[in-house]
């Protein structure tokens, strides 16, 4: 059984992740992780505004597939999607990577990547004239988040963000996404 | 009136809305599970308070906001919207953004907001308390 564990240890290590949850999120556990990342960075003295960025983007990506599956709340397939989310934060050379996926229906994927594709084409003053859009568009009814934090999540990158999709079955793909800060 | 008062949590800020002094402050990160929900009791206090107020009474929105996720920047910009609206039909309000000087990202934070909203608007490193 341990040897079991220590292959786990040794694949995470291998990957530089520090921080990992892999399971149902809440609102209280996307608190504690933020705020262990935060701590691990000020030990580590990191710079206030590298720290504000990982925070950042950790949140938005958390809090992104949780308003994904707030979405899908009175559906049936939301049981089969709910534990499938894993959200990982590394180190690796230097820069910090905040990664994580979760299954999306396969209906969803087109209008995703679209989006996902456009935002990754664009330069930092483009992506700036979308958020500043999106700020000033009136909320809908029954909307769960602004709309903004993939374009949140790629203006606070230094390199562009990397995504995938990788179909499971005919319901459902794993929707992967990495920002590198 | 009634001041608007919230205590803060690990997730939202301090709310202190307060009719006699006119001073409006708002400070703490804030990312909660919906804040759209958490906006809405101080976009409606807002409101109310806007069609109270004399016109030309200066009023102060302090705002203190170390990290605020997107859909919180959003709530912020309708609080300062609003805020236009009511400057536009002859109220006096004044934004003073407080920031962490040491922490860039959150100056740009602050700069940004300044541009998009058409209201006086001073930025002020470290708060004085």
């Amino acid at each position: 059984m341990d040897k079991n564990l220590i292959e786990i240890q040794k694949v995470l290590g291998a990957s530089h992740i520090l921080i990992s949850f892999s399971g149902r999120f809440s609102q209280g556990i996307i608190q504690e992780l933020g705020e262990a990342i935060k701590e691990h960075m000020k030990n580590e003295d990191k710079p206030k505004s590298k720290i504000f960025n990982v925070f950042s983007i950790f949140i938005e990506q958390a809090q992104n597939i949780n308003n994904y599956f707030a979405s899908k709340k009175n559906d049936s397939i939301n049981e089969a999607i709910t534990d499938s989310a894993i959200v990982c934060i590394g180190k690796s050379k230097g820069d910090y990577f905040i990664w994580s996926g979760n299954l999306v229906e396969n209906s969803d994927v087109p209008p995703l990547s679209d989006q996902l594709n456009l935002i990754r084409g664009l330069d930092k003053e483009e992506l700036k004239k979308l958020y500043k859009e999106q700020m000033k568009k009136d909320i809908q009814p029954g909307q769960n988040g602004a709309g903004m934090g993939l374009i949140d999540i790629a203006r606070k990158s230094s390199v562009p963000i990397e995504y995938s999709f990788e179909e499971r079955d005919k319901s459902f793909s794993f929707y992967e996404l990495k920002a590198i800060v | 009136m009634e001041t608007l008062y919230i205590e803060a949590t690990k997730a939202t800020p301090e709310v202190n809305f307060n009719p006699d002094t006119r001073t409006l402050s708002i400070k703490g990160q804030s990312y909660p599970e919906n804040a759209f929900k958490y906006f809405e009791p101080l976009i409606k206090w807002l409101d109310e308070f806007v069609r109270q107020v004399k016109d030309g009474e200066k009023t102060q929105l302090e705002l203190s906001l170390p990290y605020i996720n997107t859909s919180s920047s959003k709530c912020i910009m309708m609080i300062l919207e609003k805020s236009e609206e009511a400057v536009e039909k002859g109220k006096n309000i004044v934004v003073n953004w407080f920031y962490d000087e040491e922490n860039e990202s959150e100056l740009e934070c602050a700069m940004e907001f300044k541009e998009f909203a058409d209201l006086e608007f001073n930025i002020i490193p470290n708060r004085q308390i």
